[in-house]
This record gives structure tokens, sequence and C-alpha cells, in this order.
């Protein structure tokens, strides 16, 4: 019977020594040094001085404007994401060479943030770049797609949307494909036309897929780095600095101020945190993982 | 009326197909143009003369050099990645699995340790990348492959627990009970019943762990130095120079960089097709 | 008999890899090709030492060999360092000097430090009066124009119609403008070319640099000098003579307004860095440039050598140097190694052989006096007059920082949401005060 319970939990312990020492360390780290000067390019001692560090975030106006940015980046980038990757899903469902075309479809969640960074760069171009190219046969004059406010952000929203629709999409349409065709069938012979389905039997079972999705878009459209490190490098100005660049350049490429950049981070986490945990609530997470309500 | 919505069908899907698969497009042709034909107006959308000269370098190797004139380098880096990618795959899928039936089936450690897992995805990691290089230089790991195992594992495990968990709810308790009945111990009923069972979600999971780990690149470049070590999206920051931006052989590198991934992860999307449900959908 | 032969060869081969001292050194990807050649020249003459060579993008080299020499790691045992970073790396670096007293028969026959530049010795080797980098890659800025096309007898004529003078090489700023119009199609519908020149503000470093080109044309004119003092070489033309911020000025503001003026005859200038302005001189779609010692190369190939010009920068060039240098953290048989490497590749036969070879920018008089070297090169007048002119960024250990909150400022204000006034400058400068704690 002692069995019985350990058993469980050896299964459980790789990752929980895994998190425990790759996880423990580097928050109980960043605590730690969010109140201290630390800063490799003064030298390697630290001293500890309070909150200026978290202070300091209130009047760094590239912090904030960083962290707009990110903002724009969530509110813009994963609704187009979402609304596009469940309306190809179900779009390409029952098409001739379906198969195909959904498989070239997945194609760029799969292409290395890096390597897109360097393909959409060339596309971009001002003089020679396709997407001007493009835009000409409409007669519409070339756009600065790197060197202007708005259509930098625009540029580096465009990316993301590239790269992470195909993802939404695999998961929509994972889920479309287990939805039973009987209860489809049921519908059409009362008569329901497509819309009708979609709104009541294919949306409230997809809908807790969405959720999930979106939770996961949330997290990882927060850490959004390498596509702005390989394109505009945050500029122009401070316009496309999403707040984990930012983050990058004080505590690593502008001469490791690890002091200031803990500080940052805990804010980024103490955000990420409220964020999905609003968004946990509203997948009710712990009923998804099978702990309270009721067991299916 | 229904001929023109087919017809709009279509062309939609055209579009969709255009916009995402483009990037892809010009990434390989630009790899197989040569120098003058990178930058065009209008641009050259199939290259007039191919040539081979941006992998295997060539005239313009004399004049450039071979760190930037091709992918003569690029090895170490491939096998780098491939080490790091395969063995993030293996160790994430096997951990996730045995976490995730764990907590499925025996609740162990309550909501709060599911939540806490999944959460740890929440990390971004760039606030993990200062203090995990200050550990890896305490611990003489800095520019090893494990220093990339370990943290990516980090970063993909929490995805993984999450969807083998929603996925091993979906097998009916019944079948584990049967097995017990016939005298398997957990470990047992584990491994001979419910692996080859859950065989989609655990692959799904593999192949996830393998794209996330192959594209990473924030932690590649603080916990690496050199060829030791570095993955392949570090190696392309080398073609960007203070004089020359090499855009052909970085394309060719980027192809080097992709299609392993790509090519893999299109062979076994029927596992992601039926493997990332999240268990969410409920006839 | 042949027996014996292969075992003392191999057994000699085994003594000669595992008796060598390994180095390894780190470097912009700039000079890989060079410094791998030469340490294949190096591990000839000398086969008890091993030298690798590890290229690692700008960006990134600057942070990590300043993690590694503050946590005393020793991963590389020699590097190139962009002398910008010279202030905030000189801890961890060797004294040369002391070294060269202590072991000066380990020097290259043809080790002749006076043979540098003394300006380039100054600022790519000295740090508070001790030598610890030695100049490698003497880069700086040429303005590189289509002699075709300033040469053509019609377009000659059309530009003294148009502005009552010969079209000339331009020697200031204001020139560049005029000659810039005329090659703009927008302004005037009969240029060959689409616009008149390239320039690059991007979000980058880039943009730091090209501020001095300007700057330095109205901070070094006599009237500059009489305000701000004569610039040095730890501090660089950003600063006064008595280390105060210099930008926030009727210079600094007037360099700015160029900047804007010029805009309109540039393709995209704010979302193009060194590789797209390349890139837009390369296949004609500008009649002039800005750019390092290197690109040449590549203009050389595709346009042709008797259709580039090569004069040195209207206003003021900027320097762009990397010097090699030592790990101080690293056990005296490695440093004894790694002295002889960087004496090596920085000695007068190497310099000349990495111009010739490479076009790795000299560093010595006895190479750009080389008859050799002025028969091959077009280069070599222009770069001449360039190195004693030059501007220079600072060399303190907060430059990166500085570097980065004055791109930001000036991308603003060229992008049009900052306004360029003396104000955003003066906030500027305390924001520069801040950084260097004052």
């Amino acid at each position: 019977m002692k069995n019985k319970r350990l058993v469980p939990w050896l299964m459980v312990l790789p990752v929980l020594v895994l998190f425990l020492s790759m996880t423990i360390y580097p928050f109980a780290f960043m605590i730690w040094s969010s109140f201290r000067q630390y800063d490799l390019s003064k030298g390697a001692e630290t001293r500890f001085i309070g909150l200026a560090n978290y202070f300091q975030i209130f009047s760094d106006s590239t912090a904030i404007e960083s962290f707009k940015f990110t903002a724009k980046l969530l509110a813009v980038a994963v609704p187009t994401e979402l609304l596009l990757g469940i309306g190809i899903a179900f779009l390409i469902r029952g098409v001739r060479g379906e198969k195909i075309i959904r498989s070239s479809l997945l194609v760029p969640m799969m292409v290395p943030a890096a390597v897109s960074g360097v393909a959409w760069k060339m596309l971009y171009n001002y003089a020679f770049g396709p997407v001007n190219w493009f835009l000409s046969l409409f007669g519409i004059s070339k756009i600065s797609w790197l060197g202007d406010m708005n259509y930098a952000q625009l540029g580096i929203i465009l990316i993301d949307v590239w790269q992470w629709t195909p993802f939404v999409f695999l998961m929509i349409y994972a889920g479309l494909q287990s939805v039973p065709q009987d209860l489809i069938d049921a519908a059409r012979v009362d008569g329901a036309d497509w819309g009708r389905v979609f709104l009541h039997v294919e949306f409230p079972l997809l809908r807790p897929l969405i959720l999930v999705a979106l939770v996961l878009r949330i997290i990882d459209c927060l850490k959004t780095f390498d596509i702005v490190f390989m394109t505009t490098w945050g500029g122009p100005g401070a316009a496309t600095h999403t707040y984990s660049f930012y983050v990058y350049k004080v505590g690593i490429s502008f001469g490791w101020n690890i002091g200031y950049a803990s500080a940052l981070s805990v804010l980024l986490l103490l955000v990420s945190m409220l964020l999905v945990n609003i968004v946990f609530r509203l997948v009710r997470m712990r009923q998804q993982l099978g702990f309270g309500g009721e067991e299916r | 009326m229904k001929v023109i919505l087919r017809v709009l069908r279509y062309i939609v899907i055209a579009t969709c197909l255009i916009f995402f698969l483009f990037p892809v497009y010009w990434l390989v042709i630009t790899a197989f143009k040569p120098s003058n034909e990178w930058f065009t107006w209008p641009p050259r959308f199939w290259p007039t003369q191919l040539t081979f000269s941006n992998f295997l370098g060539a005239k313009e190797t004399e004049v450039f050099g071979g760190t930037t004139g091709s992918i003569e380098n690029i090895f170490p880096y491939l096998r780098n990645s491939i080490v790091v990618g395969i063995s993030v795959s293996l160790i994430a899928t096997v951990i996730s699995a045995s976490a995730a039936y764990a907590i499925a089936r025996y609740k162990v450690g309550g909501a709060f340790l599911a939540e806490w897992i999944i959460s740890i995805r929440m990390l971004p990691p760039i606030v993990s990348a200062v203090p995990l290089y200050v550990i890896f230089s305490r611990l003489r790991l800095i520019n090893t492959w494990w220093a990339l195992i370990l943290s990516h594992l980090v970063i993909v495990v929490p995805l993984g627990v999450w969807l083998l968990i929603s996925f091993f709810r979906e097998i009916p308790r019944e079948i584990d009970e049967a097995a017990y009945v016939d005298g398997a111990s957990t470990f047992q009923t584990f491994f001979y019943v419910i692996f080859p069972l859950s065989a989609p979600g655990l692959a799904a999971v593999a192949v996830l762990s393998l794209i996330q780990s192959w594209g990473e690149f924030l932690l590649a470049l603080v916990l690496t130095n050199d060829a030791r070590a570095q993955t392949l999206p570090i190696f392309l920051g080398r073609y960007i120079t203070g004089w020359r931006v090499a855009w052909g052989p970085l394309s060719a590198a980027g192809i080097v960089t992709m299609l392993p991934v790509v090519v893999f992860a299109i062979l076994a999307q029927r596992y992601l097709i039926r493997g990332l449900t999240f268990g969410a959908v409920k006839g | 008999m042949v027996r014996k032969f292969l075992a003392i060869v191999l057994v000699l081969l085994v003594v000669a890899v595992f008796g060598a001292v390994k180095i390894s050194v780190l470097c912009s990807p700039d000079n890989a090709d060079a410094l791998k050649w030469l340490a294949g020249e190096f591990m000839k003459q000398n086969p008890d030492i091993q030298v690798e060579i590890v290229p690692l993008s700008w960006e990134v080299l600057y942070p990590k060999l300043l993690q590694d020499l503050r946590s005393q790691a020793g991963s590389f045992e020699a590097f190139t360092y962009d002398v910008m970073t010279t202030g905030a790396v000189s801890f961890g670096l060797e004294d040369l000097g002391e070294f060269m007293k202590k072991y000066a028969s380990l020097l290259p026959a043809d080790f002749d430090i006076d043979d540098f530049i003394p300006q380039v010795l100054e600022e790519s080797g000295k740090w508070q009066g001790k030598l610890i980098g030695l100049p490698f890659y003497n880069n700086t800025m040429l303005f590189y124009y289509r002699r075709d096309l300033f040469e053509d007898p019609k377009l000659k004529q059309a530009f003294k119609e148009k502005y009552g003078r010969e079209l000339t090489l331009p020697v200031t700023w204001e020139e560049v403008k005029e000659i810039a119009e005329f090659f703009t199609k927008k302004f005037n519908k009969n240029s060959p070319t689409e616009y008149g020149i390239a320039l690059m503000f991007p979000r980058t470093h880039t943009l730091f640099y090209m501020y001095l080109l300007f700057f330095g044309e109205y901070r070094n004119a006599p009237l500059g000098i009489m305000k701000h003092g004569a610039a040095d070489l730890e501090y660089g033309e950003y600063f006064t003579a008595d280390h105060k911020p210099a930008f926030n000025s009727e210079e600094g503001l007037k360099a700015l307004e160029m900047m804007k003026k010029l805009m309109p005859y540039s393709p995209d200038p704010l979302g193009s860095d060194y590789g797209e302005t390349i890139e837009y001189f390369n296949q004609g779609l500008v009649a002039m440039v800005p750019q390092w010692t290197g690109p040449y190369l590549i203009f050389k190939s595709t346009i042709g050598t008797d259709k580039v010009g090569i004069i040195p920068m209207p206003g003021r060039s900027v320097s762009g140097q990397w010097a090699l240098a030592i790990n101080k953290f690293i056990p005296e048989d490695k440093k004894v190694a790694a002295f002889k490497f960087i004496t090596f590749a920085t000695s007068k036969w190497a310099d000349k052989q990495k111009f010739l070879r490479f076009a790795v920018a000299p560093a010595r008089m006895s190479t750009l006096k080389d008859p050799e070297v002025r028969a091959a090169d077009p280069r070599v007048p222009a770069l001449e007059v360039t190195y004693v002119s030059q501007t220079h960024r600072p060399r303190i250990p907060e430059e990166p920082r500085l570097e980065d909150i004055t791109v930001e400022t000036f991308s603003k204000i060229l992008a049009g949401t900052l306004p360029l006034s003396m104000d955003t400058l003066n906030d500027l400068a305390k924001k520069w005060q801040e950084v260097l704690g004052k």
C-alpha cells in the first residue's frame, strides 16, 4: 500500500527535480539581485540599494515604451492569429488537396524565428524587397517597413502573425478532426445550415481548445525577442522594443546591468502571472486538468 | 451563387498559401542566387542563373573568405543542434509523460503541483538567462550541450505535461484497472499499456519539443561560446558583418537551419493533429 | 626501416599534438578569415602552439567578453575587441608593455612598435598610460562615389547650369547636399540614379558612428575647437576637453539638421544599415555612399574599379578600430603563447599581408608607404589622410550605454517623434550625466 503512494511521486520526481533546480535558484537570484547594484560593467561586487532599481523603471521611458509595444503586440497579433487560425481551419476543411494545403500551412511554425527574421528582412527591403514590389502593383509607393515607427510595428506584428497563426490553425484543425461526425449529421438532418452547425455544434465544442490556444499565445507573445533582434533591433527610436528585448539589452547586451534587469524581470513575471491567472480562470484550468468540479 | 462562393474560397486559400509560404520560398531561392541577384528591382522571383556557390563557396570565397562566403563551417553547429534537439525531445517526452500520468491518474501534489508545472511556461527565458549563466558557469557547464539541454527542458516540459495530462484523461481508467487485475505494477501499466495507447500524444510532445529546442535563440546565445556547443540559429549571426551582409550564404545557412526540423515535423504531422487536442473536444 | 621511420613520425606527431599549448582567439566575423590565415602561418612556424579562431557576431562579442573577464573564467586566451569597449574591458587585459620588457626576445624580428601610426596605437592600444592592445583592424569610414557619373561631361554641364559651379568632389556636407539633390530623380528628372546618397541611420550602433561624420565637421572646426576644446582619445568628440557632453550645442544641433536635410536624397535612411546601403550603391541606385574600408571589395567586383571613386569623408570620418589583446586571467604559458601569436599577427609582414589578401585596413606606416601596397589599392591615399583627421567615439567604460540612449534619442529626432531642439539635446545630456554618475 505504501508503494501505491510512493510510485506516483517517483514518477513526477524527474520533472520536480529539474524544475526545482532550474527555477528556484534563478528565481531567488533574480529577487536578490533586483535589490542590489549589480553591474558587470562597473565591477563584480554587489551592493544593497533597496528599491532603487524598481523606482528606476518608472522614470525609464524606454522600459515604458517597450511595455506599450508588447501590449500592442498582445492586443493586435494574438487576436488576429486566433481569428485567422480558426478561419483557415474551417476554410480548408474538405477542400480538394486538403492534406497538401494543411502541410504547407504548417511550415512557418517550424521555421526557427532567427531564420524567419532573416527572410522577412529581405522581404521588407525598401528598395528591392518583394513586399514593396507587390504593393507597387497596386500603385502604392514604397514603404519603409523597418524605418517608419508605425510600419515597423506593423511589420513585427505581421511576422508574428505569419509565424504563429499556423500553430493556432493546427490546434483548431486537430480539434475539428475529433468533433464527432454524428453530431454534425444530426444537426444537418434537423435542417441546420453551415453557419448554424458552426455556431451551435462546433464552436461550443471548440471553445476550450480556443482558450488553450489563447493562453499559449499570450505566454509566448510576452517572450517575443528573436524576431526583433534579427530585424529592427527595436527601432526606430524605441518603437519596436519588446519588453524581453529591452531586458536583454539591459541585462546582457550593453554591459550586464544584472540588478536593474532583474527588477525589470520581476515586473514582467508579475504581469505574466497576473495575465495567465486570469486566463487560467477563464479556461477553468483546474477542471481541464481533472481537479475540482465534476469528474468526467 | 454557389460557384462564386467556391471560387472565392479557393482564392482565399491561395492567398493564405502565398502569404505563409512565400517568405520561405524567398529564402530558398536567395540561397541559389549569385550575389548580383540578391537584391534587384524588380525582384527576381526565380533565379536566372542557379548557383551552389552560396553553399560550397566559389570564386567569391577567394574575395570574401570562407567565414561569410559559404557554409563550410556549419557542420559542428548542425551536430550541436541535432544532439541538443533530439536529447531534449526524448528526455522531455519521457519525463513529461511520467509526470503527467502520475498527475492525471493519482492526482499527485493536487492542483497546485499541476498548475505550478504549467505556469513555469510563463517564465520568459530572458528572466532566467542571467541566473542560469551564473549557475552554469559555477558548474562549468557553460558552452556544453548540457547547459542547453537542461535549460531547453525547462521551456518545453510544461507544455508537454499539460498536453499529456489532457491526453491521459481521455484514456479510460478501466484499461489501467484491467492491467492491475492482471497483476501489473504501476510502472508496468504505464510502460506497457498506457504508453502505446498514447502514442499520438507522445509523438506530438516529441515533435513540439524538438521544434522549440531547435529554434531557441536567446539561451543558446547566452550559454554557449563556440562551435563546441553553439546551435544553428546563433551560427547565422556571422554572415552579418560590419562590411558585408552575405545574404546568399546566410539564406543557405537558413535552409540548413530549418530543413531538418521542417521535414521531420511534416512527416510527423499526422501525430501532431491527433495529439494536439488537449483533450478539449468532448462530444 | 620504413616502419621505424613511421613510428618516429607518429611519436613526434603525438608529442606535437599533446604537448602543444592550445589557445583560442575570439574575434568578430569581419576579421575571422584574416586571423584564420595568420593562425595557419603562425602554426607552421610554431608547431608547439595551436591557435583556434572563434568568430562571434558583433552584438554578442562585447557582452560575452565582459562576462568572461568578470568571472575570470578564461575561456578565451586572446581576442579582438572594438576600441569603444576599451574602458569597459581594460580591467581584464594583460599589460603588454610589461610583457614586452619581460619577454623581449619573443617579439618577431619585424615588430617595430614605433612603426604603428601614433594616433592608432594610442587609440587601439593604450588605456590610462598602459599598453593593453595591439592595433589589428584599423577600420575607418571612406566616401565612395560613382566616378563614371562625376566625370560624365553631360552631367557636369547640367550640374553647372543648375548650380552655377563645377561638379567637384565634395569636401563639406553642404556640398554633398547639392550633389545629392542633383542625383535624385525626384528633384532632377534627368538624374541617372534614383537617389543621390545612401545613408544609414538605423537603431543600431551605426547611428552613433554616423552622427560623428556630421558633428565632427562642426565640432572640430576652429570655432568648435574654441568652444569645446580639442577632443582627447579617451572621451572622443562627443565630449568637450573637460569631459562634459559637447553635442548639446549649436554644433550638435547643426549636425542633426544636416542629417535631416540629407534624408530626402537617400533611400530609406532610417530603415537601412550597412548591409542595405552597400546594396543600394552596388545596384546603381545611388551615386554616393559613406562606408567602411571593407565594402570596397564588393564594389570592385560588381561595379568595377574604374567606376568607383574613393575620397576622404566630407566633414570628418570616424574610426572603427579593433585591437588584439591577451586575457589577464590565464596561466603564464598560455599568456606567452597568446603573446607570440598577437605580436605575430600585428607584425609588419602580417600588417601588409592581411591588407593585401583580406583588405583588413593597415595600422602601420610601413604598409601605407609600401609601393606594392600603394599600387595594389586605391584606398591608400584616402586612408592616409583619414587616419590623422578622423573623429573618435568615447572609450570610457560607460560607452556602450551612452551609445544606446543616444541612438534612441537621435533615432526619434530623425523620425520626427522628438523635436529637433536644444531642449531635446539637453535632456539627452542630462541622461548622460546620470550614466556617468556625475
